[in-house]
């Protein structure tokens, strides 16, 4: 029966190429704008830890200015960085069960001078060694390091993939040196590809860039009295004349998370942090009011506004446009459907059951929806080509992958029922009687 | 006119005039605020940076090991860039205006924590600064070779002794009162006023304080060493392969780490904004393509089951000029229905994209200009199926029944 349907619907379409490609059309572009915004949107949206997003936490504490927030707009927040001495005495905690405190710190590397590659300068990051195990960092070579290379700032690194496809052409390098800074690192690790989007760790220094080139013991940074290669934001006024003096000043610049397994874990952290900031209080710091947060990744990504309110603006555009492509095709179907109603009525006064005359169309439509769906999905990957024109290193952001696909499908065939189905309603409510007479 | 005929044939049919009104007014909703977003960022794209952007190169070097010496390799990179052929002049600079990334500082009139709120980008620069930017100065003087400061320490917070003001800065800072002469205070150095140049754009292109900058006489510390270099008109591209190769290899305690124009930084800040602009307009584009085709489709459809009316009508004596006043009057009135549903529907959504995601206003003039377009976009589209409907025989009517 569904064959002869089908039949019926093509002959039907063939019948009338023009609207039957404008209807096509229609769809297709309607779906294949919605899904263009809507996969930089979900990967906006996306959470690249998911998986651990019950047990880690952001700390953030509001050691800001008491006379005007961090941020003016969002007068609640306090600001995403801690200073070095809150990330010191808050690492020293034994509550969490796993705990980092990092930032970012460029590198100049030093190739063998018999390479002939001139020195260049590599964006770094100083971490302490739950980092990796933290956020489920994937190794291809060797691993991370240990507490004894934290403690000691020793001279180990851990290189991501693409730097050591560039440096050891890919090879396992463990165990080679990397002359970083004018000394050598022991190379412990290498990572395997990694592309957290958004990059939740840091949101304060570019959310959507790639992840850093290298990792190094967070102590080294001090040791080497290395500047910050992120943002770093002050408000007191305070006389800094040396490292010294800005590694102890109320300048924020240190991301630091922790892991807590457990709701008592949780509270007792939050309890301590709080304490924490009450005592700093009587030292004359912190003098805002009480405003500590420990944020879940999805939390965090969400105050830190991943999502820019051009994306969702963007979506709601296209949703808008898609509709007025269903309208468009209502419209035709409409008219075509009653064009044809005298048929219709003639099958009908000749036993045709209303229901039959209304599965007939919707096959039709149907097919109209699924050559607008498929059609939309070729627009899509033609829409993201695009879109990677217009973002820089956004190749992650413009995937069109599997579920993308999935979801394309189902608008398309969900649009395209959606609006067949008040012209196949009323084309079914046909008099034959009406059509008989005039015939 | 036939008016009252066209209108209850309308009735009769009500969903299929309303199918095509609702596409025009969302047509109209979404056209007239996408074009108000689109302005609205061309014109944030289209601020005149206030520097000699096109020729502008920035230039990044960055010291390392116990041999690399800040000062005597900024004198060196600069004696160097300054001899090349096509350079206009050369400054070290702290930041690179309009790029993202900078310094502001709190200033005020007066040394109290009400007054230090003036919040002003600032651009550390040497004697040959206001030139190698391309800013003007239009009041008081430059800063003189002896006047540049240096500190090695890179936590130093030292202070300038002399700054140069832009107008807007001055103006928030004093208001109307004359600037040179007078201090500036943060909340514990001061600095005189030394001079005022013309407006300049500063480092962060989002934010609502960007017109604000202080030039400052000073050299930083290192490892860190930036340099704006400006080059002769239409010359930048052969400086900046020039410059590559001569600064590489002058110094083995450091790396160049960029070579870039101007329009590097200028075009990666406002690339969220242009995205949206190109966004827009493919948006805008297909969805007038859209309507325009529907209405066409419509109109056609419409034409062939009347057919047997038009040529009736033809018979008795109608002329082609009355079929086809016919179909346009017809396509004016749905499109009229459709664009004041649209006015109303583009309002409410300006209304809610304004509150929610704090865009401008819609300017009335854009919804009228989107209405305008659409009634003759309306009339194009129904003209083509107007004219075949106007070519139907009237020995038509006499044909079948």
């Amino acid at each position: 029966m569904l064959a002869y349907y089908s039949r019926i619907a093509l002959k039907s379409l063939r019948r009338n190429p023009m609207l039957t490609s404008l209807m096509i059309g229609a769809i297709a572009v309607g779906v294949g704008v919605c899904i263009t915004t809507l996969t930089v949107y979900r990967l906006m949206s996306g959470n690249p830890v998911a998986s651990r997003n019950d047990v880690l936490y952001s700390v953030t504490l509001d050691s800001w200015d008491p006379n005007r927030p961090w941020a003016q707009d969002h007068p609640a927040l306090p600001p995403p960085e801690l200073t070095y001495p809150d990330a010191q005495a808050l690492y020293a905690s034994s509550i969490p069960d796993r705990k980092v405190m990092m930032r970012k710190a460029a590198f100049v590397v030093e190739a063998p001078p018999k390479s002939g590659v001139a020195p260049f300068l590599i964006e770094g990051r100083t971490t302490t060694k739950d980092f990796f195990a933290m956020f489920n960092v994937p190794f291809k070579y060797g691993g991370g390091w240990d507490q004894a290379a934290d403690d000691g700032s020793q001279m180990v690194v851990v290189l991501s993939k693409k730097t050591n496809d560039k440096a050891f052409g890919g090879a396992d390098s463990v165990g080679q040196t990397v002359r970083l800074d004018g000394h050598d690192f022991k190379v412990v690790g290498v990572l395997d590809e990694w592309a957290p989007t958004p990059k939740f760790y840091d949101m304060n220094n570019g959310a959507f860039d790639e992840i850093e080139d290298l990792y190094v013991p967070f102590g080294i940074g001090q040791q080497f009295e290395m500047q910050s290669a992120g943002n770093t934001n002050c408000w007191r006024d305070q006389d800094i004349n040396n490292f010294q003096d800005f590694i102890n000043s109320d300048c924020v610049w240190i991301q630091f998370w922790v892991e807590l397994r457990g709701q008592a874990k949780a509270t007792a952290f939050q309890e301590f942090i709080d304490n924490y900031v009450r005592e700093q209080k009587t030292l004359g710091r912190f003098e805002r009011p009480l405003n500590n947060h420990l944020r879940h990744p999805d939390e965090w990504l969400k105050v830190n506004e991943a999502v820019q309110d051009d994306n969702r603006v963007l979506v709601g555009l296209s949703f808008m446009f898609l509709a007025v492509c269903l309208l468009n095709m209502i419209g035709l179907l409409l008219a075509k459907f009653l064009g044809a109603a005298p048929l219709v009525g003639l099958r009908r006064a000749l036993g045709a059951s209303k229901s039959a005359i209304f599965r007939q169309h919707l096959v039709e439509v149907g097919v109209i929806g699924l050559g607008g769906g498929l059609l939309g999905i070729a627009l899509a990957a033609l829409g993201l080509w695009g879109v990677r024109h217009l973002y820089e290193n956004y190749d992650e952001l413009t995937r069109l992958d599997f579920p993308m696909l999935l979801t394309a499908i189902g608008i398309a065939v969900l649009s395209g029922l959606l609006a067949g189905f008040y012209p196949t309603w009323r084309v079914c409510r046909v008099q034959p009687a009406a059509y008989l007479k005039t015939q | 006119m036939e008016f009252r005929p066209i209108l209850s044939a309308m009735l009769r049919n009500k969903t299929g005039a309303i199918l095509v009104g609702l596409q025009i007014a969302l047509t109209l909703a979404v056209v007239a605020n996408s074009v108000s977003i689109i302005m609205t960022r061309a014109e944030k794209i289209g601020r005149p940076p206030g520097i000699d952007s096109e020729n502008l190169i920035f230039v990044q070097s960055y010291g390392f090991g116990p041999n690399y010496d800040q000062r005597s390799t900024i004198d060196d990179d600069l004696r160097l860039l300054r001899s090349l052929p096509g350079v206009v002049s050369a400054s070290p600079i702290s930041q690179i205006p309009m790029s993202g990334g900078g310094s502001s500082t709190n200033l005020g009139a007066e040394q109290t924590r009400e007054k230090v709120t003036i919040n002003t980008n600032h651009f550390s620069i040497d004697e040959h600064g206001v030139e190698a930017l391309g800013v003007k100065l239009v009041e008081g003087r430059n800063f003189t070779q002896s006047e540049i400061q240096f500190n090695p320490d890179p936590n130093n917070s030292d202070f300038v002794p002399f700054v140069i003001l832009n107008k807007d800065a001055a103006k928030a800072i004093f208001g109307t009162e004359h600037a040179v002469g007078k201090t500036v205070y943060d909340l514990s150095h001061s600095a005189i006023v030394i001079g005022i140049m013309d407006n300049m754009l500063g480092s962060w292109v989002g934010w609502d304080k960007l017109t604000q900058v202080m030039l400052t006489p000073r050299i930083e510390a290192g490892p860190l060493a930036r340099y704006v270099v400006r080059a002769q008109p239409g010359r930048r591209d052969a400086l900046i392969a020039d410059i590559e190769q001569k600064l590489s290899g002058t110094n083995p305690n450091r790396a160049i780490t960029y070579v870039r124009p101007h329009q590097f930084y200028k075009e990666r800040s406002y690339r969220a904004d242009s995205r949206m602009v190109a966004f827009l307009s493919v948006l805008i584009g297909l969805m007038v393509s859209v309507t325009a085709l529907g209405i066409v489709g419509l109109a056609s459809f419409h034409v062939s089951v009347r057919r047997k009316q038009i040529g009736t009508r033809r018979a008795v004596g109608a002329r082609r000029v009355d079929i086809i006043r016919y179909f346009m009057l017809e396509n004016w009135m749905l499109t009229t229905g459709g664009v004041i549903a649209g006015s109303v529907l583009a309002f409410a959504f300006g209304q809610w994209l304004s509150s929610a995601y704090s865009l401008p206003r819609l300017p009335p003039s854009y919804v009228a200009g989107g209405v305008v377009v659409l009634w003759i976009l309306g009339q194009l589209a129904a003209f083509l199926p107007a004219r075949r409907a106007a070519a139907i025989p009237p020995a038509i009517a006499t044909r079948t029944v």
